[in-house]
């Protein structure tokens, strides 16, 4: 549908093997060994056994390193990009693209700024009031890529740049409200020593990545991810599924910008460009396939756990901006290059070659 | 509209016989100046944070103040970062027959050029805070007033000489942020006991500025003292996260937020002190009225940078205001009536005694405000190249300091 169709057959001639639902890890690790499971398996570890190496190993760089304290710090500035690569994630599995979640973030934030101050019962009514208006962003998207045939990064793209200047034009430049102290204390209160946004993320990581892997929805955004006709010829709704992809990722998007008002305490309208692009690249180099039909969600949180690391420990190094940059881009690279399922399979198979 | 319609009676005229039209020819002058509106242009480069949208909304509620709301016509164009957006917006301006551009400039030397052919055609370039070094422009700002060494200075006083620092720059490559940059380790450079353990860019943003300051303090939990630029209150915020309870002193811009912090005797306890310095978007007003008085022909500028005065604002001098208005020399809004990010430094009593809040946040005149002739004295700039001149030899002692006094020695 929203893919080339010259891959399709290409796809479905595998699709057996590599598009099937895949299970989680946690499944994944007691019993089911099948052909090409193997791979996003070993992904998602590498990605925290990677992260781990590096938050260690950054006590070379700074005596302060490598403690709770940074891992916490990390783990915090890591969240956002975690909400927004849910959806991001969602949308690429069924072959699209979302481009304006920097925009809806943004949406996100500017609203919880106004509605929800400092009225704590503002948030029960504002919040799913907020996430709707991010899911009805995503639905337009959805229905431009699918109805309208437009390709999801021209649609998206669009989109974004729409909502911006709604967002410019209701805030006249300057979002105004007040942070919230319920959401400000998501973020500093603990308990144990972990800050509460934490444990938040932890529940809602886990529901989120079981609907991706283990409901029939899920497995259906796999169907049609891998490939779209087959899908639609087995009696899929193939174009509502896609559509929905796109409302989740309207809504995590605008459920990052709430939280980014519970950490940053204010609302800007630039707020949700730092996350556009890591939010696809967490998504890639957790394992998913930017062409869609496979990935799963711990991926995508490992990738952007591990994005996060590293640029804490490459600001930390001391050199100049633009070496920091350049680093960066070639650490991503060099992730995506190796960090690919054909190089884990190989692994698989080799480790078990052996034993 | 109504040249257009002159035009076509004139025409008509012209038909109908010779003498009418020397009639109405005789008569067009007078009709012009009464119906002529000044064509005003607002060029922005970038809208989203506080700073710029304050700026402008300031340049939008003037042009609505008494007498300009019916001499001026004003359009406001915001064209994004790219240096050749702004060129093309300058080009469409200067076509569209402007009387003058007030703007704020993406590049000090990139739109020379343009800048230069709107100036022959006899368009007047005015450029608040951020600055170009055309000669025939008029810069308006505060950049060569000091804030890098002033705020250097002030935070190696209070850290007593010595100790691991922070630097929160702006935008990489922006002449701007050199400028604070240069001025700040003029200051730096002199004390070995000042060590920089961490430099990075916030962008000028509160958001970005927090994040990337926790992950310096994740590096350098012991970082005894933070230099900001613009985006301070999110530094501040993130060092509040990291859950010590020690804070440290710091320098930064004009943020309600920080300032509401800095006189807060609660932080003081906790160690947080310093100086609320830095951009103020006032200048933006300073600059429009500065044109429009050259245009009504109310004054001639022969110098044409104009320095802006610096805000300085000490913890002991933060002073919350009652009003709408900075009447009696407060300078920052009570906690909730703006957001923390907001930059306060939107009012110039001398100056700008037509701005109330309402300016500020909506660009909507103050009601009963007219204009008020600025005072006589226009405070020249100094020469700075690549900042504000091309050819030319910066003095001496460029990065002296003018509002704080060193009180520990090198």
């Amino acid at each position: 549908m929203t893919r080339l169709h010259a891959e399709t057959p290409e796809h479905s001639g595998i699709g057996g093997s590599r598009g099937a639902p895949s299970p989680s890890p946690m499944q994944g690790g007691r019993a089911r060994r099948g052909v090409g499971l193997g791979g996003e398996r070993w992904i998602t570890l590498a990605l925290f056994v990677l992260a781990i190496v590096l938050i260690l190993g950054s006590r070379v760089i700074s005596p302060a390193f490598g403690g709770w304290t940074q891992t916490k710090a990390i783990l915090t500035l890591a969240v956002f990009v975690i909400v927004v690569g849910y959806g991001q994630g969602l949308v690429i599995l069924v072959g699209g693209l979302d481009l304006s979640v920097a925009s809806v973030m943004t949406v996100g934030g500017v609203l919880a700024f106004r509605l929800i101050g400092l009225d704590t019962e503002a948030l029960i009514w504002s919040l799913p009031l907020i996430l709707f208006t991010g899911a009805l962003i995503g639905t337009a998207n959805g229905i431009g890529v699918t109805m309208l045939k437009v390709p999801p990064f021209i649609m998206t793209l669009a989109a974004g740049i729409i909502v911006y200047g709604g967002c410019l034009g209701f805030t006249q430049g300057t979002p105004r409200g007040l942070a919230s102290p319920a959401l400000s204390a998501l973020f500093t209160n603990e308990i144990a020593g972990v800050p509460l946004i934490l444990l938040v993320m932890l529940v809602l990581v886990s529901l989120a990545a079981l609907v991706q892997s283990s409901t029939p929805f899920g497995r259906m955004l796999y169907a049609v991810g891998a490939s779209p006709d087959a899908a639609w010829i087995a009696g899929l709704p193939v174009r509502a599924l896609t559509i929905s992809t796109y409302a989740i990722s309207g809504a995590c998007a605008c459920l990052a910008g709430v939280l980014m008002i519970g950490y940053a305490s204010g609302a800007s309208l630039t707020m949700g460009q730092d996350y556009l692009l890591p939010s696809i690249a967490a998504v890639v180099i957790g394992g998913s396939s930017i062409l869609g039909g496979r990935g799963n969600y711990l991926g995508t949180v490992g990738g952007a756990i591990l994005l996060t690391t590293l640029s804490t420990i490459i600001a930390a190094l001391g050199i100049a901006q633009g070496w920091r940059t350049v680093i960066y881009g070639i650490v991503i690279l060099v992730a995506l290059v190796l960090l690919r399922e054909q190089f884990y399979t190989w692994v698989d198979r080799s480790l078990r070659g052996r034993s | 509209m109504r040249i257009r319609q002159f035009f076509t009676g004139a025409l008509v005229a012209g038909v109908i016989g010779l003498g009418s039209m020397a009639a109405l020819l005789a008569c067009s002058p007078q009709a012009e100046a009464q119906t002529k509106k000044f064509k005003i242009y607002l060029s922005l480069s970038y809208s989203g944070n506080s700073w710029q949208s304050e700026a402008a909304n300031i340049v939008k509620a003037l042009a609505a103040t008494p007498p300009y709301d019916q001499t001026v016509e004003l359009t406001e164009v915001i064209s994004g970062t790219e240096v050749q957006a702004q060129i093309s917006a300058y080009e469409s301006m200067i076509s569209n027959g402007a009387d003058g551009i007030i703007s704020f400039p993406v590049s000090p030397t990139g739109l020379n050029r343009t800048v230069k052919r709107g100036c022959d055609k006899g368009v007047l370039f005015f450029m608040y805070d951020a600055t170009v070094t055309e000669p025939c422009a008029y810069n308006v700002s505060y950049i060569t007033a000091g804030f890098g060494e002033n705020t250097a200075q002030a935070l190696v006083n209070a850290l007593g000489g010595k100790g691991k620092i922070f630097l929160s720059r702006g935008v990489p490559g922006n002449s701007v942020d050199k400028r604070h940059t240069d001025g700040a380790m003029a200051i730096f450079k002199k004390y070995p006991g000042i060590q920089v353990v961490a430099e990075y860019y916030g962008m000028w943003d509160d958001q970005t500025t927090q994040s990337e300051t926790a992950k310096a303090l994740a590096a350098h939990p012991d970082v005894d003292g933070i230099w900001a630029q613009a985006g301070e209150d999110g530094a501040l915020k993130a060092l509040m996260a990291t859950g010590h309870d020690k804070l440290v002193p710091m320098t930064g811009e004009n943020s309600n937020g920080f300032r509401l912090a800095l006189a807060d005797p609660a932080m003081q306890k906790r160690g947080l002190k310093g100086v609320s310095s830095g951009s103020p978007p006032a200048t933006a007003g300073y600059a429009f009225k500065l044109m429009m008085e050259i245009l009504t022909k109310k004054r001639t500028l022969e110098n044409h940078n104009v320095e802006y005065p610096l805000p300085w604002v000490p913890a002991d001098k933060v002073d919350p205001c009652k009003g709408d208005l900075f009447e009696n020399g407060c300078n920052v809004f009570p906690a909730g009536k703006v957001p923390d990010s907001f930059v306060t430094e939107v009012f110039e009593p001398k100056l700008l005694p037509e701005l109330s809040l309402v300016t500020a946040l909506e660009g909507k005149p103050t009601p009963g405000a007219t204009i008020q002739a600025l005072p006589a004295e226009v405070k020249a700039a100094t020469d700075e190249p690549g900042i504000n001149c091309q050819k030319c030899t910066p003095p001496k002692d460029l990065y002296h300091l003018s509002k704080v006094e060193a009180t520990v020695a090198p």
